[in-house]
């Protein structure tokens, strides 16, 4: 299997661990990643703050660039996720007109929802040797993943199941809560701490509450702000784990855990030796 | 579980209209601009229930969406609801009406942020020029550089001394350093000269 890989902005920096876990998870699954060359940045939030016009111009350089490969894309981050499909519907039904050509003939996946898939998450637990038995988890989707479900084509919305079931096929046990896809803030913090604080600190409260040690996202901004915002606690952590990491973990592709599991800020090794995951 | 990937009810995004080819009516030229159906908001406040920021607001959701109807355009281009809304897409999710809540809230932040009218959230409107700035320069946003073009806009550091966020950035940062997760060299596309002309053409030609 051959897809293209969008990383975005986020995966070269605060977001690192999230592409290397990447990497030696699909190495492992034997899934080609044809990382689109020369990419350029979505726009974020701030494209469609300022225009909607370059909100959809600038994922569909990249989209153009897939369709040019012939593949299908698969992009890691929400928010790319939701800018790069939403450019495309937009395109489709002809609103914008766009300087590089893109027809709609490839799909758009979000990578858990790929990962997700039943004769995939099958190939994960035959590969899985380290079952994260006993670890007790919740699920956090955040909202880009999933809202507007025009655009993500979600239809479980509220109760989205992808990461559920991938921490499922890693050995994990995922709890039931009632926060899977409210917002932790996004990137508000940069000039409304206080909101921020409110809406992170919130989610961290009711996934303990729910009797969870950790919390797997597939968001770089949901990971880090759930990670960040425990930098200045004291107590045990509730580590904040990405998805792949977990399925890294699982099925043991390559690396020390002690070593690449070293970039969170709340720790996450004295839950994994305490749940006999690691030595 | 789930559609396929090609969307759900996308039948509801309605095509744009260019601004004065619905007259000057706010509520008109709002609904044109947005492809949102205002005028079908019954005021039943689920938008406004469903927002997590709401309690932040000055001007909640749903009085967002009557006050386009009634044309009160100055309050709402002055309101701190542009800035503080999160595009979470609760309010466009949960509306019976198809409103389209959250566009139209994105849609009053572009009409804020080119308009005379300074920006009841100073920090979080230089944000969003700042990324786009840099996104022109290298085609892509890099984390460390964005923070440091942003705090050298006017007003921006004196304001962070001042409320102490500025030393709790830079513990921050320091963190992040510690762990690697800070790339401080810049990428830069090679495509950066395409990405500029879209930039600057971003008040062009809707079909
Ligand atoms: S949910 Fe929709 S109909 Fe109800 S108040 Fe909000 S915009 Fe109006
Ligand atoms: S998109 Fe904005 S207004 Fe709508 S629910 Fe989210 S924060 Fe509130």
């Amino acid at each position: 299997m051959r897809l293209a890989f969008y990383p975005g902005c986020s995966l070269e920096g605060m977001a690192s661990d999230y592409a290397e876990s990447i990497e030696a998870v699909f190495r492992r699954l034997q899934i080609d990643l044809v990382e689109i060359e020369d990419w350029s940045c979505c726009g974020a939030t701030a494209a469609h703050s300022l225009s909607e016009a370059m909100a959809v111009a600038l994922p569909a350089r990249n989209i153009a660039a897939a369709e040019k490969l012939g593949l299908d894309i698969v992009v890691p981050c929400a928010n790319c996720f939701n800018r790069m499909r939403f450019s495309q519907v937009m395109i489709e039904k002809g609103i914008y007109d766009v300087p590089w050509p893109v027809t709609g003939k490839i799909k758009i996946h979000d990578m858990t929802r790929l990962l997700a898939e039943d004769d995939m998450l099958e190939k994960i637990r035959a590969r899985t040797v380290r079952p994260l038995s006993g670890l007790k988890l919740v699920s956090y989707y955040g909202c880009q993943m999933v809202r507007p479900p025009r655009i993500t084509g979600y239809t479980d919305y509220e109760n989205p199941q992808t990461l559920d079931r991938l921490a499922e096929a890693a050995g994990a046990e995922v709890l039931d809560w009632s926060y899977k896809t409210t917002c932790c803030g996004a990137s508000i913090g940069i000039g409304r701490r206080d909101i921020q604080e409110a809406l992170t600190r919130k989610l961290i409260v009711k996934a303990r509450q729910a009797g969870a040690e950790a919390i797997v996202v597939s968001c770089p901004l949901c990971q880090s702000n759930l990670d960040l915002i425990q930098a200045k606690e004291s107590g045990p952590a509730t580590p904040i784990f990405y998805f792949t990491e977990l399925l890294r973990l699982a099925l043991n592709s390559g690396g020390r855990p002690q070593h690449w599991l070293r970039k969170h800020v709340a720790d996450p090794l004295p839950l994994l030796r305490e749940k006999g995951v690691i030595p | 579980m789930h559609d396929d990937n090609s969307g759900g009810r996308t039948d509801s995004i309605r095509p744009r209209h260019r601004i004065g080819d619905r007259g000057d009516h706010f509520l008109k030229r709002v609904e044109g601009e947005t492809g949102a159906n205002i005028s079908a908001c019954y005021q039943c406040e689920r938008c406004t229930n469903a927002c997590p920021v709401s309690a932040f607001m000055d001007v909640k959701p749903h009085q967002v969406i009557r006050y386009i109807q009634i044309g009160w355009r100055e309050r709402l281009l002055s309101c701190s609801t542009v800035w503080v809304c999160l595009s979470c897409e609760m309010c466009t999710t949960y509306c019976p009406n198809d409103v389209g809540v959250a566009e139209t809230i994105q849609h009053l932040r572009k009409m804020a942020a080119n308009s005379a009218i300074q920006p009841r959230e100073l920090q979080l409107a230089t944000f969003h020029r700042t990324f786009i700035e840099e996104l022109q320069r290298f085609g892509r946003v890099n984390e460390f550089w964005l923070m440091g073009a942003l705090n050298l806009k006017p007003g921006i550091l004196k304001d962070k001394i001042r409320t102490g966020a500025l030393k709790e950035e830079i513990e921050l940062g320091l963190t992040l350093w510690r762990r690697g997760k800070l790339k401080l060299l810049p990428h830069r596309c090679k495509a950066v000269g395409e990405i500029r002309t879209v930039v600057q053409n971003r008040n062009g030609k809707v079909r």
